[in-house]
């Protein structure tokens, strides 16, 4: 394998504690609602400036890893993603450990974890110059119809109404425009607040949309939070294996997508775990159920959003523009420690980058103790803390992390009203998945929407635009075939059974 | 014939809730100065009204059914919980972070409080409570470096 020989570099004790230390650290930050990926690596950034090159990006690719894996501890004990990431780990995450299962949930995150974040750092190891390639084939209108294959996704979460679906995603695109407009700069939808001005934050509605009604509901009744079982299961490590072989299409299928959707700039971890559940759920073998606590669902979402870090440091190492947001920082303190990015970096600062990648894949893998220790300990403590705790502890944790994204009251009222609005629509089928999807994708859909129109005005080729490009047609497809195919099944095999029943 | 209880009155007034953000997003992007800032929020505004005006059709036709029972419990506590992380929220400004934080996680205990008062109870989850409000204040502050809110009360001395 390329650089085979930089895997005794990585594995000295220092770099060896470096990430063992970042991925500890990443896994708590990330766990806690509100303290995103981008926010760990950002905070620990001036401590690697003194430290050695390799040894700082080890640092800086385990603390990243980590902090994207710790999102799904909230995402499932708490159906809260702790960074957006983790949105669809909430989707069965939450129901299986409501069914009492969520020590198992937690194991079936970790293995799916290392699984894709070993996929896409061997990915960045052997493939990333002609996979940076991706980074460049895509313009606005691939970025638009990327966002709206995500929105397909909302004929699978909505459950029971497809129009109710339909409705939140629409209301979360429209709540995506508050502010300041990205493109042209007029003041939409703030009615003259203040609080409005700098729009919704995407982290801050994750956590009130997600978490405020779960606290609504969980102080409502004297019962526990999650289902409790009596006596030790450990781990549960065997089974989880066992269920992850036996869906490894799955996961390999997941963290490819990850790795994909990570090379592409500003497309992240949550859009390629929403578009890798969406695939899950698309190719359901027969008896598995998404949406109510269905394993698959989880090997998705953190296969493919553990991917993303080896994909997302392709084109920020490769062509020096960043693939995820934590790679923008990552980027910036790499040009600190003076290492030139760009396609002759893997042969002129082979020694640097090939130890950095194998420091990633050691701390993936050392995801796998420590993650499985600190779930462990996650759970107990969520399941064994009395309501009377566990209620202002969480409440607490909500209001600082939404303040502390940007310094801002606002974030935290806008998170507490908009949970309010979220519980209260939830009663009546308006589910919170279609519009917190919309509520994502509507800036990506929007900017790439507005430039491909302004080029296509300017070329006079709108249609050509839109509809010309071999990627659009692709994803076009792609979507249609996302959308339509359910119901062609269904079809089929109603046709089938009457030739039977014939 | 449905019955009220098996019609989905409760969706239709939200959709027709739906309804009126959507025109009240149509009448905020007439005074946009740009027309690019207003394609997008006028075209999903649009498909906002068709899919509420849809499902109150099927309201009305008899068509639209109420989903699974609801979750039952304390209204009381419910309004209290959000209304007390709202003021303490907005408290914040004026009394500081750990001024608002320390009544909110008491109130919020008071009113998720299912089990008797015992004197363990009674010492211990003050105790509690204290030890992680002041424990994420300094590893936000101190260690995060994040600029939690001092409170114009305590500005300035």
């Amino acid at each position: 394998m390329a650089g085979l020989e930089h895997l005794l570099a990585a594995l000295t004790p220092i770099n060896l504690a470096f990430a063992l230390f970042g991925v500890v650290a990443g896994t708590v930050i990330g766990a806690i609602p509100g303290l995103t990926a981008t926010m760990s690596v950002a905070i620990l950034v001036p401590l690697t400036f003194a430290m050695p090159t390799s040894s700082a990006l080890i640092l800086m690719g385990a603390i990243y890893t980590g902090a994207i894996y710790g999102g799904a501890y909230s995402a499932i004990l708490l159906n809260t993603p702790g960074t957006p990431s983790a949105i669809a780990t909430t989707f069965d995450g939450y129901p299986l450990a409501k069914k009492g299962d969520g020590d198992y949930a937690i194991t079936i995150a970790c293995l799916a974890s290392v699984v894709g974040g070993l996929i896409g750092a061997v990915a960045l190891m052997t493939l990333a110059p002609p996979l940076s390639a991706v980074a460049l084939a895509f313009g606005p209108v691939e970025y638009f119809w990327l966002a709206i294959f995500g929105l397909s996704l909302i004929a699978a979460l909505s459950e029971g109404s497809l129009i109710k679906g339909v409705a939140g995603g629409a209301l979360g695109l429209l709540l995506s425009c508050i502010g300041v407009a990205e493109v042209a700069g007029d003041v939409r939808m703030t009615f003259g607040s203040q609080t409005m001005l700098s729009g919704i934050q995407i982290v801050a509605a994750l956590i009130g949309l997600y978490c405020i009604p779960v606290l609504i509901d969980l102080v409502a009744q004297p019962g526990h939070h999650l289902k409790v079982d009596t006596g030790s299961r450990g781990f549960r490590l065997g089974e989880a294996v066992r269920y992850l072989w036996g869906d490894k299409i799955n996961a390999v299928r997941s963290a490819v997508i990850g790795t994909v959707v990570g090379i592409l700039p500003g497309a992240g971890g949550s859009i390629a775990s929403l578009v890798s559940y969406s695939e899950a759920r698309r190719t359901a073998k027969k008896g598995q159920i998404y949406g109510k606590g269905e394993p698959g669902g989880i090997i998705a979402s953190e296969s493919a959003n553990n991917a993303t870090v080896g994909g997302g440091f392709i084109p920020t190492l490769v062509l020096g523009i960043p693939g995820t947001p934590p790679d923008a920082v990552i980027l910036g303190a790499l040009l600190v420690q003076g290492v030139r990015t760009g396609p002759s970096l893997f042969t002129n600062q082979g020694e640097i980058v090939y130890t950095f990648i194998w420091g990633l894949i050691l701390a993936t893998l050392l995801m796998l103790p420590t993650g499985l220790l600190i779930g462990r300990y996650a759970y107990r403590t969520i399941i064994t803390l009395p309501k009377a705790l566990l209620v202002p502890a969480i409440a607490f944790m909500t209001i600082i992390g939404s303040y502390a994204i940007r310094n801002n009251i606002s974030d935290v009222i806008i998170m507490i009203v908009l949970g309010g609005f979220g519980w209260i629509i939830g009663r009546f089928g308006f589910t919170a998945s279609p519009i917190v999807l919309g509520l994502i994708l509507g800036p990506i859909a929007e900017s790439g929407f507005v430039q491909a129109w302004t080029i296509g005005t300017a070329t006079d080729n709108r249609m050509g635009m839109f509809f010309g490009r071999p990627i659009s047609i692709a994803i076009i497809v792609f979507t249609l075939f996302t959308l339509l195919s359910p119901f062609v099944l269904a079809r089929l095999q109603k046709i089938k059974d009457q030739a039977h029943a014939d | 014939m449905q019955t009220d209880t098996q019609r989905d009155t409760g969706g239709a007034v939200i959709s027709a809730v739906m309804i009126g953000i959507a025109c009240l997003v149509i009448w905020d992007s007439m005074s946009y100065m740009d027309g690019d800032s207003a394609v997008f929020p006028r075209t999903f505004a649009a498909v906002l009204i068709v899919a509420s005006l849809t499902y109150i059709v099927m309201w009305l036709l008899g068509r639209a059914k109420a989903g699974a029972a609801q979750e039952p419990g304390s209204a009381t506590r419910r309004i209290l919980l959000v209304a007390v992380m709202l003021g303490g929220t907005m408290a914040m400004p004026v009394v500081g972070f750990v001024g608002a934080a320390l009544p909110v996680f008491a109130a919020l205990t008071l009113i998720a409080m299912y089990d008797p008062w015992t004197r363990f109870r009674v010492l211990v989850y003050p105790l509690i409570g204290t030890a992680i409000v002041l424990g994420f204040f300094y590893l936000f502050r101190e260690v995060l470096l994040v600029p939690l809110p001092v409170g114009s009360l305590f500005e300035g001395g």
